[in-house]
């Protein structure tokens, strides 16, 4: 659309602006001047705007609108003090209040105008108003003269006054755009007017933009007629005053046809912003205005009255004061009875409009001049809103619904699916968050707490509030924003609706068309999972292996068992993950409801997977070079890692088992293994050093737990099983191996103490026992790893110890003579060492002394 | 729960169930911008974002002195832990068999 293209092509009334597309929420004010432009008087009147225009307005200065506050600011002051220069500190109001000869000032103004500017170039300024307003780019933004009606009612108790107000609830259109707004926005009273202008000038060119829409609305007042006719229903009831006087208006109109032409420049009082100016102190102020306004009036005998209430710049005043030739402006059938119903909404707007250019022809100068000023400062202002508004409507308000439900959305499942109240669903977002937070007893009890507030915040909070019968009506912003978050919570629910069909087979194409999202990603490769073929595949793969790489593991073995541990933890996981699914317990025992019994059915099965997988049952091949595949997995770390979380969930029997396995394994078992000290001193390497740390850290304590609740015969049973099977030169030098010997042993001696074995058990632990020491016993000099000085033997003393518990006296005095030389020398080295380390060392020594009897303090 | 996934004790699900197999085992992986990195594999993710332990990072930097020749220097960090950010860079991952 041309702007202010004064399009006579759109026909009169054509299509609203409120009504295109796009424009529902916030109209475009310009669609509305062009179409109105096209229907105002020109074309009743036949006479085209353009034809009339001498093209004077080409000649104006434009460069010296900058100055437009300065210049108004100058005319007031000397129209009220007449001797001062011109300055932005003028006191229009107060000093012409105080002012008696009012009708002088006038004149004096008048006259002062009269001189100052030619009809020439006041002409000329009209150009602006119809041309480009490119030379209007500069943003100085024109002040709004708008008040509260309500004190102009309250004050104005004159007829004159009243009929002010109605005339000018006549002649105002009431922009559609604004029904909210204007109700708040009146005429300013004179005093405000000034204080806006004196504050204009420190106002940035940023209050601009806030200004939009004011000035977006001032725009539209050249369309009054057609803009009533639209805004029937725009009643306020603000003012009191339009409502019990239709008649004045009617008399109103008749002068306003007879003598007033309507000025647009009038209905185009400069806007200050109604946000700066404030409110307070105004209907003390009212008064004095309208008291100057009517003098105004008297001063001039002609003009009638409605009009000067109107104009509070003094020029302005000035300019209608000059005599006009009789105008048919409005159509007074036509304007009548708009005129009841915008009544109070009028009364905050505005003024006469000259809506064709004769009227301006027959102007007196003074009112060319004022009107032309005025008409000036409108197009610049226009232009500054057109540079301002330039792009809108480029989105309809269902683009920006669009936009903001894909913000919106990506919020969501970036946050996480706040809708889902799976807690599970919650936990797989952010499991180790959730986790840490368990560990650390954070605040929040419950792992939902924040998704759910956040879900209200955006999404279930506004369900409640729609989908009442009223919506269609009231769809004002807020309703606007409850459609849109209703509109957001479908766009999330479909968004987690369409995972479930991954795959768009379009039918006639080759291939198919994945979606993916943030959380489930497209996957690239689609291999289906064969279960009958791996099973052969991979026990074909052991058998293979066996047969080519006796000695060690071969890749695809090391593979194997990889993939088992990652089996094992797997169903770890899943089994710990059950674990918190497990319903709330019954209120009693009857009501064990399904749900447990499913989930014990449950957690069987995956414990019964886990056992599997963990293949601790798998046959034990002797003379294998294949190691067996629990113990395989005993020997990558994650695999002892694993232990203890499996340990926790299997029974005794199958704890049992797995320490059975262990020790009978014992000899092959990587951190006995891999720890052998060579001929020469050999140190193990650092990695088998690692392992036995963590050997220690994770599988001890869980074998310890059990053996330590464990019956002697058990005990019996698995020293039996080390004495038979193991290789003891082999477990006796390691660290693992000792803690396993010293573990059973404390054990036995433990149950010897607290539950009174049988005497056969008793027997039969103590015939294992003297076995066992005939056994060891050659080897207790080598027991110590490396020389005196690495310090790390505690463990071979807390072993020494152990066997030294249970040694009869003959055994005993054996065991000393076996370590007597270790003894002395860490006794000789301890006192080399410092206190601490002494000590320590000291103590590990009497850890065996004192099992059986003695003390290092003896050997003094 | 988090990485439980599929894991149904399927051998090959997908490629990176193979760098599963090697989670917690000392891995070599090879970088975009000649870098590698030697270290224990703690996670990974289907972007081949990698979380290692103990990591020794080689760099492989040209120098060119005057004489136009060319050596190749290589500056070696440790750190303690290593994310690798971006998957993209990632062209390598194999593990590193004991001994």
């Amino acid at each position: 659309m041309s702007f202010f293209g004064f399009d006579p092509a759109i026909p009169r009334g054509g299509g609203h602006p409120d009504k295109a597309p796009g424009f529902g929420a916030a109209p475009d004010p310009f669609a509305g001047i062009s179409q109105h432009q096209g229907t105002g008087y020109e074309d009743e009147d036949a006479i085209d705007f353009d034809d009339t225009y001498d093209g004077l307005g080409d000649q104006l200065d434009e460069t010296n609108d900058d100055l437009n506050d300065a210049t108004f600011g100058g005319i007031e002051a000397t129209t009220s003090t007449l001797s001062k220069p011109v300055g932005k500190d003028f006191d229009f109001h107060g000093q012409t209040a105080k002012v008696s000869n009012v009708i002088n000032e006038e004149q004096f103004r008048y006259n002062r105008q009269h001189v100052s500017r030619k009809p020439q170039n006041l002409m000329k300024q009209t150009r602006p108003f119809k041309t480009g307003y490119e030379a209007y780019e500069n943003p100085d933004y024109i002040p709004d003269l708008q008040v509260d009606v309500s004190s102009k009612g309250q004050t104005r108790t004159a007829s004159g006054n009243v009929q002010a107000s109605q005339s000018s609830s006549i002649l105002s259109a009431v922009p559609q755009a604004a029904p909210a707004a204007a109700p708040a926005r009146k005429m300013m009273s004179l005093e405000e007017v000034e204080t806006a202008m004196r504050a204009q000038p420190k106002k940035s060119a940023s209050v601009l933009t806030t200004q939009g829409r004011q000035q977006s609305q001032t725009m539209t007042y050249p369309n009054i007629p057609s803009a009533h006719a639209q805004h029937p229903l725009n009643v306020q009831s603000q003012s009191s005053a339009p409502v019990n006087l239709p008649p004045q208006q009617l008399s109103y109109q008749r002068a306003s046809q007879n003598r007033v032409p309507l000025i647009p420049q009038q209905v185009l009082q400069a806007e200050l912003p109604g946000q700066s100016v404030p409110n307070t102190a105004r209907p003390g102020d009212a008064p004095q205005a309208q008291q100057r306004s009517q003098m105004i009036q008297q001063s001039s005998s002609q003009e009638s009255a409605p009009h000067r209430q109107i104009l509070q710049n003094p020029k302005r005043q000035s300019a209608q004061l000059a005599p006009r030739p009789p105008e048919p402006p409005l159509p007074p059938p036509q304007q009548q009875p708009r005129v009841f119903t915008t009544g109070a909404m009028g009364a905050s707007q505005q003024l006469p409009i000259i809506t064709h250019p004769q009227q301006l022809m027959q102007l007196s100068e003074e009112d060319r001049n004022a009107f032309l000023l005025e008409d000036a400062k409108r197009a610049k202002r226009n232009h500054k809103i057109y540079m301002l508004s330039r792009n809108n409507g480029l989105m309809t308000p269902q683009d920006k619904n669009f936009i903001t439900r894909i913000q919106l959305q990506q919020l969501m499942t970036a946050t996480g699916n706040t809708v889902e109240q799976d807690p599970d669903a919650v936990l797989s977002e952010d499991f180790y968050y959730q986790v840490t937070s368990q560990i650390r007893g954070g605040a929040r009890q419950n792992p939902q707490q924040p998704l759910s507030n956040f879900a209200q915040t955006y999404l279930f909070q506004t369900g409640s509030r729609h989908g009442g019968p009223g919506r269609r009506q009231n769809r004002g912003g807020d309703n606007h924003m409850q459609r849109m978050e209703m509109q957001v919570q479908r766009a999330v629910e479909a968004a987690k609706a369409k995972p479930k069909n991954k795959q768009l087979v379009i039918e006639g194409s080759l291939g198919k068309i994945s979606f993916s999202n943030a959380k489930t990603p497209k996957p690239l490769l689609n291999i289906k999972r064969n279960d009958s073929h791996d099973r052969p595949q991979s026990a074909g793969r052991q058998a293979t292996s066996r047969k080519v790489l006796p000695a060690k593991l071969s890749i695809s073995g090391r593979k194997s068992i990889l993939r088992n541990i990652e089996a094992v933890y797997s169903t770890l996981m899943k089994m710990e993950d059950h674990e918190r699914r497990l319903p709330a317990a019954p209120a009693n025992e009857e009501q064990m409801s399904v749900a447990h019994h499913a989930w014990q059915e449950v957690m069987e099965s995956l414990g019964q997977k886990l056992w599997d997988d963990l293949k601790v049952m798998d046959p034990i091949v002797e003379e294998s070079s294949i190691l067996h595949p629990f113990i395989a997995f005993l020997s990558y770390p994650k695999g002892k890692k694993a232990i203890p979380r499996i340990f926790r969930l299997l029974d005794e029997e199958k704890r049992l088992t797995i320490l059975t396995m262990i020790v009978v394994h014992l000899n092959i078992l990587d951190v006995i293994q891999n720890v052998q000290p060579g001929a020469s001193g050999f140190r193990p390497s650092l990695v088998a050093r690692e392992e036995v740390e963590l050997f220690s850290q994770t599988v001890m304590p869980s074998l310890f737990a059990y053996v330590n609740e464990a019956p002697l015969q058990i005990v019996i049973g698995l020293l039996g099983l080390i004495v038979s099977r193991a290789d003891m030169q082999v477990v006796l030098r390691t660290k693992v191996g000792l803690n396993i010997l010293t573990m059973l042993l404390s054990r036995a001696e433990l149950v010897k103490q607290s539950q009174n074995p049988s005497d056969q058990e008793w027997n039969q632990w103590v015939n294992l026992y003297n076995r066992f020491f005939d056994v060891i016993e050659p080897m207790l000099g080598i027991i110590f790893p490396g020389s005196v000085h690495d310090g790390q033997e505690m463990y071979v003393w807390q072993f020494l110890a152990a066997t030294g518990i249970g040694a009869n006296p003959d055994q005993q005095q054996r065991l000393v003579v076996a370590v007597k030389d270790r003894v002395m020398e860490t006794v000789v080295q301890s006192k080399t060492l410092p206190p601490d380390m002494a000590s320590q060392r000291l103590a590990d020594v009497n850890l065996f002394m004192r099992a059986i009897g003695l003390d290092v303090d003896l050997l003094g | 729960m988090a990485d439980a996934g599929d894991g149904d004790a399927a051998p090959v699900s997908e490629p990176l169930e193979l760098v599963r197999l090697s989670l917690d085992e000392v891995v070599f992986v090879k970088l975009r911008g000649d870098r590698e990195l030697k270290g224990r594999l703690h996670a990974y993710d289907s972007h081949c974002n990698l979380v290692l332990g103990d990591v020794e990072e080689t760099i492989y930097v040209v120098e060119e002195d005057d004489e136009d020749d060319e050596a190749v220097k290589t500056i070696k960090k440790q750190s303690e832990m290593l994310f690798v950010r971006v998957g993209d860079s990632v062209v390598l991952i194999s593990p590193q068999a004991p001994g």
